[in-house]
C-alpha cells in the first residue's frame, strides 16, 4: 500500500467452465473472452463434473469460478457444496445461462450472481471485478 | 456526415429501393422456371402447398419412456401433428452412457432434462407403444453420428418386432455433422472419420432396403445457430453433402444419382434475418439443383429437388419477456412458409430457459395451424418471387455461398475445416460481432437491451420435468432390470461382433448394431465398444 492507493493487484484468475454435458459453447465462448479482454487470466475447463469443478478451482489457484449451466440447479449447489468441502468456500462464483427463473433465489440466496441469456457483457465483467476486488479505477485495463 | 450503411446480419448491404437491376442475371432465368422444375428457385414441387401443406413437425421429449410415449400420443392423436420427432436425452443418448457412468451420476439432476433417458431397446417399445409405426413419419432422434447407429436401429428392431417390414417405414436420421463438431461437442465423441463411415452405411443400407426413409439429415440449422452466417451456412452444407457424395461414389456400391434425392431433405435456420432466410432458402435450392447438375452430371430433374426441414432460431427467443417470442416464432414461422419449407419445427417460447413445456410446444403447433388456415398462405407457391429485393438477397447469397464453398474446398474439403477448427473460428467471429453489436445497443431486442422495464410482468416458469432425481432413479432401476433378465451371453456375443464389424470398414456395420440392440446390449455397452474402437475426437476449439 502506497500513499497514491493500492498497488495493482496481479490479474484475476477465473475457471470458466460448464457444469452440464449439453456441449453449447456459445455463450461460454463470448463470455471468456470480453473477461479476457477486460484483464482477467482465464482458464476454461470445458465441462466438468461438480467434483472436478473444485479440484480444478485449487488447482489452478482461482480467484473467481464462472459456471455456464445448460441443466438443473441441483448439479450447480452440488459444484458448490464441492468447493466448500475442499476449503475453497472464499472463493466467489457466478453463473450464466438457462437458469430456470423459479431456481435463481437458490443460488442468489448463496450469493452466487445469476447472469441469464441476454444479460450485457459490461454487466458481466463489472461484477467479476467487484467479486475480485479488482472494481477500483487502479485495475481497470 | 456519413449515413450508416445498413447491412444483414450476415453482412449484406441494404439499399433503400430495389430495381429490375438488382436481380441477377441467373435468378432472372431461374424464375422462369415454375416450381417443381429445375433449379426449384420457385419451390419443390409444382402444386407446394395446395397439394400437400408443410408438415407440422416439433421438437419434443423429457423425463422417461412413459412420459415421452404420452406426449407423443398427446401430439399426435389430440394436438394434430403429422410426424413425430424423438428427442432425446443429450446426456446419455449423444454421449452414449449408461445411467451409471461417472459423469452421469454426478449430474444425475440433469437426466431427462433435454430428452428422453433410455437404456436399451426395451425403452423404446415402450416410447412408441400404441403408436401406428406403419402410417407415421417420424424421427426417432439420433442428432449426432454415433447415437444414430443406436437409435434408427432401435426405432427399426422395435418396427420389426410387430411385424412391419422396414419398406413400410416413413421417416429420417439425421447424424448431423454441425451438430456434433461444430455447435455442441460433447464431452467424448468418435472422430469424424468413424462417424463419415456410418453414415455411408446408414445411406447404403436405407438405399437398398428402405425406400421412404431419409437416412441423414445435413442440419445447416446448427451450422447456423452455432454462428454461422446465411451464406456461410449455405457453403458449408454444399461441402459436407459433397463429401458425403465424393466418398459414395468412391465406395462405388450405390449410384450417385439415386442417391443425391436421399441426401436432398436437409435442414435450414430462419431466424430475425427473415428477408435474407427465405432467401436462403430459394437459394439452397439453386444451388443443391447446379451442383448436382453441374459437378455430378445428374440430368434428372427429379434427383436433384431439395427439400427442405426449417428450424426456427433458438436462440432468437429470449429469456427476457417470453411471450414475445410467441411474436417472435410467428415471423420466423411465415418466412419460412414463404421459403417454400416442407416442414417446420417453431422454437417453444420458452426456449431460452428450458426445453418445451406443454404449452409452449402446442402454442408452436398453434402458430403453424393458424398459418395453415386463417391466412391464406397455402393457395399461391413462391409469393416472394419476383421481388427486386428478395431476388437480389437470392444471388447475393448465391454468390457468396459459393465463395464459402470454395474455400472450404481449399483448405481441403468439409472433414478438415471441422478438424483445423476453421468453421469454429468462422462461428466464433460471428457471434462476437452479434455480442458487440447487443452491447452497444445496435442489434436492438426488445425486452433486452430496449424498451426495458424494472418490474417484469411476463415471467414464466421453466419446465423442469420430474423433480429432482426422479427420472435418473427410474432409469437406474431399468438398467438393473435389464442387466438382471436379458440373456447376458446373446448380449455379450453381439457386442463382440459389434466391435469386429466396427474394426472392419469394408462390411456395412448397421445389422450389428441392429443385433447389438435385439440382444438388449445397453447404450452405454454400445457406447463403449465405439470409444475403444475409435477413441475421441480432439475438439479444436478456441475458448
Amino acid at each position: 500500500m502506497s500513499e497514491f492507493g493500492p498497488s495493482p493487484l496481479p490479474p484475476a484468475r477465473v475457471l470458466v467452465a460448464k457444469s452440464s454435458l449439453d456441449g453449447h459453447w456459445r455463450g461460454v465462448a463470448v463470455v471468456a473472452r470480453a473477461l479476457r479482454e477486460a484483464g482477467f487470466e482465464v482458464i476454461l475447463g470445458g465441462m466438468l463434473r461438480p467434483s472436478e469443478m473444485a479440484s480444478v478451482a485449487a488447482a489452478e489457484d482461482v480467484d473467481l469460478v464462472g459456471i455456464n449451466v445448460g441443466g438443473r440447479v441441483e448439479v450447480v449447489e452440488r459444484a458448490l457444496d464441492e468447493m466448500e468441502a475442499a476449503g475453497l468456500g472464499d472463493v466467489p462464483v457466478f453463473v450464466g445461462g438457462t437458469v430456470p427463473p423459479q431456481a435463481v433465489p437458490r443460488l442468489t440466496d448463496r450469493g452466487v450472481g445469476v447472469f441469464p441469456p441476454g444479460s450485457s457483457l459490461s454487466a458481466i465483467v463489472d461484477e467479476a471485478r467487484r467479486l475480485t476486488g479488482r472494481d477500483s479505477p487502479a485495475h481497470r485495463v | 456526415m456519413i449515413e450508416h450503411q445498413p447491412e444483414t446480419t450476415s453482412g449484406i448491404p441494404l439499399k433503400l429501393l430495389y430495381g429490375p437491376d438488382d436481380v441477377p442475371a441467373d435468378i432472372r432465368e431461374a424464375l422462369g422456371a415454375p416450381p417443381g422444375r429445375a433449379p426449384y428457385l420457385r419451390g419443390a414441387y409444382p402444386r407446394m402447398y395446395r397439394d400437400r401443406p408443410w408438415r407440422i413437425f416439433q421438437l419434443s421429449g423429457y423425463g422417461n419412456p412413459e412420459d415421452m410415449n404420452e406426449r407423443l400420443k398427446f401430439l399426435l392423436f389430440e394436438a394434430g401433428e403429422t410426424g413425430i420427432i424423438i428427442k432425446h436425452d443429450r446426456m446419455t443418448d449423444d454421449h452414449l452412457y449408461d445411467v451409471d457412468h461417472p459423469e452421469i451420476v454426478e449430474r444425475r439432476e440433469d437426466v431427462g432434462l433435454t430428452g428422453t433417458v433410455t437404456v436399451g431397446l426395451r425403452d423404446y417399445e415402450t416410447i412408441l407403444s400404441d403408436l401406428p409405426l406403419d402410417s407415421i413419419y417420424a424421427k426417432p432422434g439420433g442428432g449426432v453420428p454415433q447415437s444414430a447407429v443406436y437409435t434408427l436401429p432401435s426405432y427399426w428392431s422395435v418396427a420389426a418386432r410387430r411385424g412391419i417390414p422396414l419398406e413400410k417405414l416413413a421417416g429420417t436420421g439425421q447424424s448431423d455433422f454441425f451438430l456434433t463438431y461444430l455447435g455442441c461437442p460433447t464431452k467424448e465423441q468418435i472422430p469424424p472419420e468413424a462417424a463419415i463411415r456410418f453414415n455411408l452405411d446408414l445411406i447404403e443400407w436405407c438405399s437398398e432396403r428402405m425406400p421412404r426413409w431419409v437416412p441423414v439429415s445435413i442440419a445447416g440449422y446448427n451450422a447456423a445457430d452455432s454462428g454461422l452466417s446465411a451464406h456461410q451456412e449455405l457453403g458449408a452444407v454444399m461441402a459436407n453433402a459433397v463429401q458425403y457424395l465424393d466418398m459414395i461414389a468412391a465406395r462405388g456400391k450405390v449410384d450417385v444419382e439415386r442417391l443425391a434425392h436421399r441426401i436432398g431433405g436437409m435442414n435450414f435456420r430462419v431466424s430475425m434475418e427473415v428477408f435474407e432466410d427465405a432467401a436462403k432458402l430459394r437459394a439452397a435450392r439453386k444451388m443443391w439443383s447446379d451442383l448436382l447438375g453441374q459437378r455430378y452430371g445428374i440430368t434428372d430433374e427429379k434427383a436433384r429437388q431439395m427439400r427442405i426441414h426449417v428450424v426456427t432460431a433458438g436462440s432468437a427467443m429470449t429469456y427476457q419477456e417470453p411471450f414475445n417470442n410467441i411474436v417472435r416464432g410467428t415471423l420466423m414461422a411465415l418466412f419460412s412458409v414463404l421459403g417454400g419449407t416442407q416442414s417446420l419445427g417453431v422454437s417453444g417460447y420458452d426456449e431460452a430457459m428450458s426445453i418445451p413445456s406443454d404449452h409452449a410446444h402446442l402454442m408452436s403447433i398453434r402458430i403453424q395451424q393458424i398459418l395453415q388456415n386463417e391466412i391464406n398462405l397455402r393457395e399461391v407457391a413462391d409469393p416472394l418471387g419476383g421481388s427486386y429485393y428478395v431476388e437480389s438477397l437470392t444471388g447475393e447469397l448465391e454468390e457468396r455461398g459459393w465463395e464459402f464453398f470454395r474455400q472450404i474446398q481449399d483448405r481441403g474439403g468439409f472433414l478438415a475445416v471441422l478438424d483445423d477448427g476453421f468453421l469454429l473460428e468462422c462461428a466464433e467471429e460471428n457471434n462476437q460481432r452479434i455480442a458487440v453489436g447487443m452491447e452497444s445497443g445496435e442489434r436492438a431486442i426488445v425486452g433486452v437491451n430496449t424498451h426495458t422495464i424494472d418490474d417484469p410482468i411476463m415471467e414464466v416458469e421453466a419446465f423442469e420435468g420430474r423433480s429432482g432425481a426422479e427420472t435418473w432413479e427410474m432409469a437406474m432401476e431399468r438398467l438393473a432390470d435389464l442387466r438382471r433378465t436379458r440373456h447376458g451371453r446373446g448380449a455379450v456375443e453381439a457386442l463382440r461382433n459389434l466391435e469386429e464389424v466396427c474394426r472392419n470398414d469394408s462390411v456395412n456395420a448397421i445389422p450389428a448394431f441392429m443385433e447389438a440392440v435385439s440382444a438388449d446390449a445397453s447404450i452405454g455397452e454400445i457406447g463403449s465398444v465405439l470409444r475403444e474402437t475409435f477413441g475421441d475426437w480432439q475438439v479444436p476449439i478456441s475458448v
